[in-house]
Formats: structure tokens, C-alpha cells, sequence
């Protein structure tokens, strides 16, 4: 037995205080206040207890599925719905880990930061790279073996009937083996595609880059989650082995588990070479940038930014200054109007962090709005052959309702989000009762433009598909009044420059704020359908809403304004149980 | 003149200003020397409106600042100790969102912005983002944004670190040109050489009084001990070397 010594003195070479560094690093944004952290901490235990009570849900629903299965008389719809539940499985965890990883992407491989501090240490830089590569190993294992753990009951569920063909034990190991390849998989991809950019990209245009690319690739997964949903219904396209799942990498993984346990069929051999194809690929990217940068630190990571890069803002560049005739205090205006328009899209055009949450949540609109249509049919078109008719109109209309609450809950998310919160000095000087207006009219035109037009533009062609453009045109109109009072909504007691204020995760229980959230969401999509059916219903009531919409705005608009005149802007979080400041 | 007048500032039951009276005189570079925590950030941050003094009033040119706080502000540029910054942004956007919320026009703003910027050598790296900076460029950045919009005092807090040798005669000499049009400098600083060379006159802070203030010319011409050695009697900053030596017995394992 090795002593606790021995654990020690293990713990304490700079491998290990490294590893632990990098390790902790991972959870790190960089955003939050120590109360902000501690915040973010109790949040994240309540969000695994739900992950837990949703767990427990399945193994219910499994259960259930899987007893009638075997009661069947045939084998035959055991097998297909075995196929389905394999794939979802193993998609499942790809999904979870990919996300997972892209979280932490900014972390899997030594950077600047890392180099600046540690490089005047005695530390040498293959004990960096080790460090860093254990760290990553250790958190995305950690995360792999407690999603395979709570995965573990279903799997077993899926593998106990009277017409498996294998013993439970073999296919829980082959189910492992091929899962845990397939998150590894995972794993490898994303970290291939920022290795990629690290050594491919010049630094000046590294930072926003790569935040492009994340974003993307979150927007992408996100997306992706409800149809992993719905793989199980993929059961009997793979018993039948259609030739398109070979494109699907959950499927790989399943010829692979298919493989392990002996079959000998054709198709499952040629997926599960696929799978391995794939890992081994994947794996040589990773060690080959792990490599390249490890070989070539300075040069790639320290190269001197470049001086001319015409695709970044040339903002104050202009040669010829334009001409205004417009008094002092108008010329203040509309410059801080200017100002705060252009400091949130430059930031969110740049952070990686507030592009992640704002196009994660829209993603998850898109997801949600896009998963619900396909399930009514929409793909295969509006005719008295769907079944689903009806419902397929009900929630095209439905769709730029639930993309405009989604994406107004994104907006306010990501912008109030701070960035480099002791910068915020700048707004805090120059806050003036004649400015703050216009600083607040930015705020409003940004939200608008996404909350409103976005869905618009998104929502048109569904619409257009399912109820004829006159139909559709008139519909989009309902949608933007509606959303000109809505933006009001999103907007509500907002006094905030974007970014610049500290901000306090879980200021309330979780269970207070989705519950109303929820309740909010299903009442204002409904009510948006209703309004949109009745001017449906004849032009003249058509008229009537629009109207009444636009006196609701307007009375909205004017008593918003009148507040951002006389209540100064606010830079600091407050949790809601401290004592109302009056200011007097 | 900028003029403070019982300045106090409490947190809770710390006192970190107390009854702080001062001026500064149009055309003059005032020192504002003090140990760590003697309160010359929290007077800063009171001049520039960052806090609000507990007691107390300041004045420029004869005006209580609650009377126009807006026009107040306006007439201040300010470079804070540490270079807090946007640093995602490149200087040139900084810049212009500076200029932009001071209330200047985009025509004055395209004129003003590329010229301070190639004057103080950051004109090839303006497409990077601050977070390739380093420590100098920054505080460069910020010294442009102080003086973008012309202001009639500047109120600096440290504002030599990490400036390189140039820079930092540039930056002296610009100070001395600035309060030669009649023009006004509150200077924070823990250096007494950039006080000697740059201040007409210095004020001492120890526990958040003033505990000196003195005309630089004067204590030069009368031969008295350097400001070093007023600051140390003073602030009652006691001799060293027991404290420097207990730290070396500590590292050489004494």
C-alpha cells in the first residue's frame, strides 16, 4: 500500500500543481465577482439534481417501453427498437461531451496567458504541455464516466429481454466501449478544429475567429439536441441499412458496438471501420497540433500582431470628415447613441462568451421551433395526406412567437453579461440625464433588431410554406406589432449600458424564475396565435390589432424614456432581498 | 482652480478621507503624494465624480460641482491607476467610443483620434485589440483618452507605470506644455523624482489627512531635506532596515 507520503509527495511536483491549476481554470470565465462565483456554484448543483430527476424520468419511460417489447410476439420490433435506443445513446453522450468540451475549448491547449505567466518560472515547458493535456483528460473523463454512469440503467434496460441475443455483462461492455469511443470522438473533434485554427489562424484575427467558430458550432449542437431525441425513431432505417446513416457518427459508434459483440454482418464492420477511421484521424490532428505548438511556441503564439488587417473595423479611418450642421448638445445625442451601438456589436461580434449564450439560447429556439415542425410534418408539405394538417398551421404560426420570446431571453442574457467590468469607469464618467436616452435608444434598437426582426425573417418562409404568402404577409405584420410590445417586455426596468454591469447569477431560486418563464412562454405564444388568427379572419380586424398594438408600443415607448431621463444607469448587481436604495 | 473643501469619505466605520482640503491652481501641476492607503485614490476617485464624497464639497472655477455635475465632468480628463480598459476592442475603437461619449462630433473625432494615435506610436498597431498590448501602449491609449476632448484639468493616477523612457519624457513635457495654456494637473503619484521635476507644488496624505504640503521651488531654493525625507517624517515611516532585515533572514532561512 503506498502511504499517504507517498500521495504527497505526488501531489506536490509541479505536474500535479499544474494539472490542478489548469484544471481549475476550466471552470473559470473570468466574468464573475467572488459572490458571482458563489452563485454560479449553488446554480450548478440545482442544474446536476434536475440533470438527476430527468435521469430517473427515462429509466421510467425505458422501463415501461421495454416490457412491452418483450411481451411481443416477434423479436423483430425488440431488435429495431434496441437499433434506435443504441444510436440514441451513444448520440446522446457525443452531444453532451461535445458541448461540454466547447465550453471549455479556450483551455485545451497552452496559450499566451499560460506562457507569460509561467514561462519567467522554473517550470519546463513539456511539464506545460503535460499538465495541460492531463487536465483536459481528467475533466472530460470525469464528465465521460458520470454521464456513462447515469446512462448505465438504460443501457441495462435496453439489454435485459428474453429476445437479447447477448449476455447483459458483454453488451454493457460493448456499449461502453463503443460509447466512451464515441465521446472521445467528441472530444478530439472539437479540440482537432481549435488546434486547427491555433496554428492556421494569424494572431490578430485568432481571437475573433475562433469565437466565430465556437459560437457557430454551439448554435450547430444545440440544434442538433432534439433531433438526438428523436434517434430512436432511426431503429428501423438501420435495421434496414440505409446507406445515408453512414454520414451520422452515432452510427459509426453502434457498427462498432455491433462489431464488439461479434456480428457479422457487413454494414456494421464497414460503420465500425468508419468509427475507427474517425478516432485515429481526429487523434493524429490533436497530437500533431499538441506537436506543432509544442515545437513552435513562440512563433505561433507569440507572433507580433499584424499591422494592416483590413477585415477588422476601420472605425475613425475616414480621411474626409463628414459635415454636420447640428448644435453641441444634438451632436451629444447622437454620439452616445453611436458610441453604445457600436461598443455592444463590436462586443458582441468578439466575446466568445456572450456570442456562446446568445446564440446557444437562440439555438435552442431554432431547435426547439425546427424540431416540432418536422415532427408535424413539415418537411413533407401541407396536404390532405399529413394528418397533421391542422396542427402543422397552428404552429407555423406559433414558430415567430416562440423564436421572439427564445430570442429576447438571449439577448438580455448575453448583454447583461458583464466584460471586463472594472473597464466600465468610462460609461460611469461620462453618464449624463441629457445622454442616457440615447444610450438606452442603442440598447433598444440592437434588442429590436433581434428579438423582432430575426424572427421575422426567420418565420416567413415557414409561414409562407404553410398559409400562402398573402396570408403569410399579413401574419408577419401581426408578428412585428406584437414583437414592437414585446422589445418593451425584454426591456423591462432595463438601466444598463450593455456590459458594463457586475452580474450575480441565481439571485433567485431556479424553480422561481422557470416556472413564470415557462408559463410566460406558453401564454404569449398562444396569445400571438390567437391575435394572428383573428386579423387572419377579415382585413378590418386586421387594422383594428395592428392599431392597438402600435398605441400599446408607443404609450410603452414614451413612459420607458421618461424613466431612463430620470433614473441613472446601474453598474453593479444587486440581489433582490437587499434593501431598495431610494436615492434621495 | 479646482478647489476641495473638507473633503470625507467614510466606508462603513473606516475613515479613508478626512476633512481633506486642497487646491489646484490654474497653469500649476499639483503632487498628490501618500503611502498605500492613505486615501489619494479615494480623493481621485472623488475628483473625477467616481464616488461620492460623505462630506465636503469641490469646486472648479468657483462652481460647487452638485451645481452642474454634468459640465463638471465634462472639463476633467482622467487616467486611472491601473490601465482598466476594453480590451477586446482595438485603440482606435476605444477611442472613438471615448470621444463619442464625451459628446465630441464624428468630424473633430476622425481628425483628432488617427493623429493622437500616430503621435503616440500606436498608430501601426491600430487594428490589433488592447489584449495584444502591452503595459506602456496602454496607458498611452489611456493618456489620448484623457485628452481627447480637451479637458481644463487632468487628474492622473500613477500614470508613468509602465511607460518606457521615451515615453515618459514625452508625457512629462506634454504635462508642463498642458499647464502652460492655463491648464490645471492633479497628479497622484508614489514618485518623488516625477514630483521634484514636474510639480510646483506637493501635498502629503498619511490616514487620509493632509499631513504637509509644500512649494517645490521654495524647498529646492532653501536648501531643505529632499522630499524624500519630508514624506518619511511626515507620514512617520520609521527607519527600514530591522523590517528589510528580518526579510532576508526569512528567504536566506535564518
Amino acid at each position: 500500500m503506498r502511504g499517504p507520503a507517498f500521495w504527497q509527495r505526488i501531489s506536490q511536483r509541479p505536474d500535479s500543481r499544474l494539472t490542478s491549476h489548469f484544471f481549475g481554470a476550466m471552470f473559470d470565465f473570468g466574468i464573475l465577482t467572488p459572490a458571482g462565483a458563489d452563485s454560479l456554484i449553488h446554480l450548478s448543483l440545482g442544474a446536476i439534481g434536475a440533470l438527476l430527476a430527468l435521469g430517473l424520468g427515462f429509466v421510467r419511460v425505458y422501463a415501461a417501453k421495454y416490457a412491452v417489447l418483450s411481451g411481443a410476439r416477434s423479436p423483430e420490433p425488440y431488435r429495431i427498437a434496441v437499433l434506435g435506443d443504441d444510436l440514441f445513446l451513444i448520440g446522446l453522450s457525443m452531444l453532451l461531451i461535445a458541448l461540454l468540451t466547447l465550453v471549455v475549448s479556450q483551455s485545451l491547449f497552452p496559450d499566451e496567458r499560460d506562457f507569460r505567466i509561467l514561462g519567467p518560472l522554473p517550470v519546463r515547458r513539456i511539464v506545460i504541455f503535460r499538465a495541460k493535456l492531463a487536465a483536459l483528460f481528467l475533466f472530460t473523463g470525469m464528465f465521460v464516466a458520470v454521464l456513462h454512469l447515469a446512462l448505465t440503467p438504460l443501457a441495462v434496460l435496453t439489454s435485459v429481454s428474453r429476445y437479447s441475443e447477448h449476455m447483459v455483462v458483454s453488451r454493457l461492455l460493448a456499449w461502453i466501449v463503443a460509447s466512451v469511443s464515441a465521446s472521445v470522438f467528441s472530444v478530439l473533434a472539437v479540440a482537432a478544429i481549435v488546434g486547427v485554427l491555433s496554428l492556421v489562424v494569424s494572431r490578430t484575427r485568432l481571437h475573433s475567429f475562433t469565437a466565430i467558430v465556437r459560437s457557430v458550432i454551439l448554435a450547430l449542437l444545440v440544434v442538433a439536441l432534439p433531433f438526438v431525441f428523436r434517434l430512436p425513431a432511426l431503429g428501423r432505417p438501420m435495421s434496414l441499412h440505409a446507406t445515408w446513416l453512414a454520414m451520422l457518427p452515432p452510427a459509426w459508434f453502434v457498427g462498432l458496438q455491433r462489431a464488439l459483440l461479434g456480428s457479422p454482418d457487413a454494414w456494421f464492420l464497414q460503420l465500425a471501420e468508419i468509427a475507427l477511421t474517425a478516432l485515429g484521424a481526429g487523434a493524429l490532428v490533436v497530437a500533431s497540433a499538441y506537436v506543432l505548438l509544442f515545437r513552435h511556441f513562440e512563433h505561433l503564439l507569440l507572433r507580433p500582431p499584424s499591422i494592416s488587417a483590413p477585415w477588422l473595423s476601420r472605425d475613425g479611418d475616414r480621411s474626409r470628415p463628414r459635415t454636420m450642421s447640428v448644435d453641441s448638445a444634438q451632436i451629444a445625442r447622437s454620439a452616445a447613441f453611436r458610441a453604445v451601438y457600436r461598443f455592444t456589436s463590436a462586443t458582441l461580434r468578439r466575446s466568445e462568451l456572450h456570442q456562446a449564450v446568445l446564440l446557444g439560447l437562440s439555438a435552442c429556439g431554432v431547435a426547439l421551433t425546427s424540431s416540432r415542425l418536422v415532427g408535424a410534418g413539415w418537411l413533407k408539405g401541407v396536404s390532405s395526406e399529413n394528418p397533421h394538417a391542422a396542427f402543422l398551421e397552428y404552429l407555423a404560426l406559433w414558430t415567430p412567437f416562440a423564436l421572439m420570446f427564445i430570442y429576447g431571453l438571449g439577448v438580455r442574457a448575453a448583454i447583461a453579461l458583464p466584460m471586463t467590468h472594472r473597464a466600465n469607469w468610462i460609461f460611469r464618467l461620462t453618464e449624463t440625464d441629457a445622454t442616457r436616452s440615447e444610450q438606452m435608444r442603442a440598447v433598444e434598437r440592437i434588442v429590436t433588431a433581434y428579438v423582432v426582426g430575426l424572427p421575422l425573417v426567420a418565420g416567413l418562409p415557414v409561414l409562407w410554406s404553410v398559409i400562402g404568402l398573402k396570408q403569410a404577409a399579413i401574419a408577419m405584420l401581426i408578428v412585428a406589432f406584437v414583437g414592437g410590445v414585446f422589445v418593451h417586455a425584454v426591456l423591462l426596468e432595463w438601466r444598463r449600458i450593455p456590459f458594463t454591469c457586475s452580474y450575480m447569477p441565481g439571485k433567485r431560486l431556479i424553480v422561481y424564475t422557470v416556472v413564470p418563464g415557462f408559463a410566460a412562454f406558453v401564454l404569449f405564444a398562444a396569445a400571438g396565435v390567437r391575435l394572428v388568427r383573428a386579423a387572419l379572419y377579415a382585413t378590418e380586424m386586421a387594422i383594428a390589432i395592428g392599431l392597438v398594438l402600435l398605441v400599446i408600443a408607443a404609450i410603452l415607448r414614451r413612459k420607458r424614456v421618461a424613466e431612463w431621463k430620470e433614473a441613472p444607469l446601474m453598474f453593479e448587481d444587486e440581489l433582490p432581498d437587499q434593501p431598495l436604495q431610494l436615492g434621495l | 482652480m479646482l478647489e476641495a473643501r473638507g473633503l470625507t469619505k467614510r466606508y462603513g466605520g473606516f475613515l479613508a478621507l478626512d476633512r481633506v482640503d486642497f487646491q489646484v491652481r490654474r497653469g500649476e501641476i499639483l503632487g498628490y503624494l501618500g503611502p498605500n492607503g492613505s486615501g489619494k485614490s479615494t480623493t481621485v476617485n472623488a475628483v473625477v465624480g467616481l464616488i461620492d464624497p460623505s462630506a465636503g464639497s469641490l469646486w472648479l472655477d468657483g462652481v460647487h460641482m452638485l451645481d452642474d455635475p454634468e459640465g463638471y465632468k465634462r472639463r476633467i480628463g482622467y487616467v486611472p491607476e491601473e490601465p482598466h480598459l476594453y480590451t477586446h476592442l482595438t485603440a482606435i475603437e476605444y477611442l472613438m467610443l471615448v470621444g463619442r461619449l464625451r459628446g465630441l462630433s464624428e468630424p473633430a473625432l476622425t481628425v483628432r483620434v488617427p493623429e493622437l494615435l500616430r503621435l503616440l506610436l500606436l498608430w501601426d498597431s491600430r487594428y490589433s485589440t488592447m489584449a495584444a498590448y502591452s503595459k506602456g501602449m496602454r496607458q498611452r491609449v489611456l493618456l489620448a483618452a484623457a485628452l481627447l476632448h480637451n479637458p481644463d484639468l487632468l487628474v492622473l493616477d500613477e500614470p508613468f507605470s509602465g511607460l518606457d523612457v521615451t515615453a515618459g519624457l514625452l508625457f512629462r513635457t506634454l504635462l508642463r506644455m498642458f499647464v502652460s495654456g492655463n491648464r490645471m494637473v492633479l497628479f497622484s503619484t508614489h514618485r518623488f523624482d516625477m514630483v521634484e521635476q514636474l510639480c510646483s507644488r506637493v501635498v502629503i496624505l498619511s490616514e487620509g489627512r493632509i499631513v504637509a504640503e509644500h512649494d517645490v521651488a521654495s524647498l529646492r531654493a532653501t536648501g531643505s531635506p529632499s522630499l524624500e525625507d519630508i514624506f518619511v517624517r511626515v507620514t512617520r515611516q520609521t527607519d527600514f532596515t530591522p523590517l528589510a532585515r528580518r526579510i532576508l533572514d526569512i528567504v536566506e532561512g535564518a
